[in-house]
């Protein structure tokens, strides 16, 4: 599904270069569940925002399903991240004056998915995420933990083959975070990729396989048998 | 994106931010009810002053002594303080034996003080002959207009406007038989005119004097000659035809071969409405052009509070783009905004402008007594929903290609 070789992010910082990213090269198959670690600029959240088109890199090659980065206008990029990717943020990214079902709705605004067909699939993206009750209400009104399930339920709702989720459960208390890495997690047993970028080990071994990630570089790659039953020592 | 997802998601921002919208419309609505209400007004002066000029009669033309002037808007000789004597009682005797001309009626002016008891004035007089009152349908409300003995007997006698009967008279007192003095010439008032506001020619009636021609020829200017000629045409023939039948007796009259050394103008009430027409014409676009100086500050401020709108506003536009929304689609969102503000700001606009005309038109004919004319042109509506428009798009275009160029990974990051 995504394929990756040598791939380089160079920043200009107040005219000084910034290498983010310095050439790594890994591959990522449809259905893991990948977690990319790393401390604090590292370079990991550089990585997500490459895999999920929201940035170009400056070297390497990028492969999406098969298809280069490279070839593929910016409309292009909007086009792939609105039919085949989910983004979870840290800080959710909700508009908070509108409610649950409008911010579940905003990706198909931009999708070729009609009108009629988009009140079904808000409605069983946000039961999915357990909160069907809270569908009329002001996202700025919920909970930390019952916003990131809104922003889970708002990147299910155009059924994408991948899931980006940067640092999921920064902003929540143990209990919330285990609430999202189970539902990522279910997500995962139901067939979608998803790729988790954190610092947390234990939010880390959710995932079947681990990339550490240190100065732009990989550290190490390894697949793991999945830790999930340390759920309780989350955090 | 749906168009009418667009405009769903742009109405929903706008209602979010009720009282900033209402503030960043308040400069397009008084530019567009500035700009509604000047050509209203100016529509109605202009109807106005059309109507009192036909009011006169269509057959009706004006004969001014001087040579023709080149243009329409370069003054005659008359009007230029040059003294032209060549207009005299034989032209008016030619002039009334033409078939095609019913009457002619020949005027003097000039100005002095009036003066009863006390009170005095200085005005506009006016010498001419009885059959004036007719030409020019003015009506005498009290009393009598002076008959064609006064003037061949060039008696004392003067007809005034009800204005100036106020000044000299006071409301109560009546004006009729009164003995007034002017340029130390004793007048009876034997009538006053009705109201009716400015007269024909932008004479106001309401001031004015008006004795025999004879009297103020012989007593008050010293004067043989006369300063201008109405003329009435016989509505059995067509207006073009009389006015090139005066031309004729004129040249006739006057010894004139040459058809370029006129010594006269003459003017059809085509000719004067077409002037006025012109004139208030540019100075109804002229004052539209200053009113349209607060649209473009309204349109500024429509700019700056959406550049506002959009950096405040940031990680919302990096959120969409980040699940799907292209560059278009955002430019699309904050465009639709800046003119959704305009126009609503227009409709507003408009219909303020409305009122106030609605209202200036009460008051001008329950007060003044003026017959104005309540004028809301629809040039004016559409002209004010298109510069609206046009507005929202010329000044929301720069703040909403801000939006769209904006790097979604950016976006988001912005604190």
């Amino acid at each position: 599904m995504i394929e990756v070789s040598d791939l380089k992010k160079e920043y200009l910082e107040e005219e000084t270069p910034t290498r983010a990213l310095r050439g790594v090269t890994f591959s990522i198959e449809k259905g893991e569940f990948v977690s990319v670690m790393g401390p604090s600029g590292s370079g990991k959240s550089t990585l997500l925002h490459i895999l999920s088109f929201l940035d170009r890199p400056t070297g390497g090659s990028y492969k999406f399903q098969g298809k280069s980065i490279d070839e593929m206008t910016d409309k292009e990029l909007a086009q792939v991240r609105n039919k085949d990717m989910g983004f979870v943020f840290q800080s959710f990214n909700l508009l908070s004056r509108l409610t649950v079902y409008d911010n579940v709705e905003i990706p198909l605004l931009y999708s070729d998915i009609p009108p009629s067909k988009r009140a079904t699939l808000v409605e069983e993206a946000v039961r999915s995420v357990g909160l069907e009750e809270k569908l009329h209400t002001e996202a700025g009104k919920l909970s930390g933990g019952q916003k990131q399930r809104v922003a889970i339920a708002r990147a299910l709702v155009t059924d994408p083959n991948i899931i980006f989720a940067d640092e999921p459960t920064g902003n929540l208390d143990s209990e919330s975070g285990l609430q999202v890495m189970e539902i990522l997690e279910s997500l995962n047993d139901k067939g979608r990729t998803v790729v988790l970028v954190t610092h947390e080990t234990q939010t880390a071994e959710f995932a079947n396989r681990i990339i550490r990630i240190k100065d732009g570089m990989i550290e190490s790659d390894k697949e793991i048998i999945a830790n999930r039953h340390h759920r309780g020592n989350l955090k | 994106m749906l168009f009418r997802d667009a405009f769903k998601t742009s109405t929903r921002s706008l209602t979010h931010g009720k009282m900033r919208s209402i503030l960043t419309m308040l400069g397009i609505v008084i530019g567009i009810a500035s700009v509604i209400i000047l050509m209203s007004i100016g529509q109605s002066a202009q109807d106005l002053i059309i109507n009192q000029v036909q009011s006169v009669g269509s057959n009706l033309i004006v004969v001014i002594p001087g040579t023709p002037s080149n243009g329409k808007f370069s003054p005659s000789a008359a009007e230029q303080g040059i003294v032209v004597t060549t207009l005299r009682q034989k032209d008016i005797d030619a002039l009334e034996r033409e078939p095609s001309i019913d009457a002619a009626a020949p005027l003097v002016s000039g100005q002095a003080e009036i003066v009863y008891g006390n009170n005095n004035k200085i005005v506009s007089y006016q010498g001419v002959t009885a059959n004036m009152f007719v030409i020019r349908n003015l009506t005498v409300g009290k009393g009598f207009a002076f008959t064609k003995a006064d003037v061949d007997s060039a008696n004392h006698v003067i007809v005034i406007g009800p204005g100036l009967a106020t000044t000299l008279f006071g409301p109560y007192v009546n004006p009729i038989d009164k003995i007034i003095r002017m340029k130390n010439i004793s007048f009876r008032v034997v009538g006053v005119l009705a109201k009716g506001g400015t007269g024909a020619f932008g004479v106001d009636q309401g001031n004015i004097a008006i004795i025999p021609i004879t009297i103020a020829q012989k007593q008050l200017l010293g004067i043989s000659y006369f300063s201008t000629a109405l003329v009435q045409a016989n509505q059995k023939y067509d207006i073009t035809f009389a006015e090139s039948r005066i031309r004729f007796t004129l040249r006739q009259s006057h010894g004139i071969t040459d058809p370029n050394k006129d010594d006269f103008n003459i003017l059809t009430q085509a000719d004067i409405l077409s002037i006025l027409g012109t004139i208030t014409s540019v100075l109804t676009l002229f004052l539209a052009a200053i009113a349209s100086i607060s649209l473009i500050v309204g349109g500024i401020g429509i700019m700056n509070i959406m550049l506002v709108s959009v950096t405040e506003r940031t990680r919302e536009i990096g959120l969409r783009k980040a699940v799907g929304a292209t560059n278009n689609d955002i430019l699309q969102q904050f465009l639709i905004e800046s003119v959704l503000l305009t126009f609503i700001g227009g409709i507003i606009g408009i219909a303020i402008g409305a009122g106030i005309v609605g209202l200036i038109y009460f008051v001008l004919s329950t007060f003044f007594s003026i017959g104005w004319v309540f004028a809301f042109p629809i040039s004016a509506v559409i002209l004010g929903l298109a510069v609206s428009g046009i507005a929202g798009m010329a000044f929301g275009i720069y703040p909403a290609y801000q939006a769209g160029k904006k790097n979604p990974i950016d976006a988001l990051r912005y604190e």
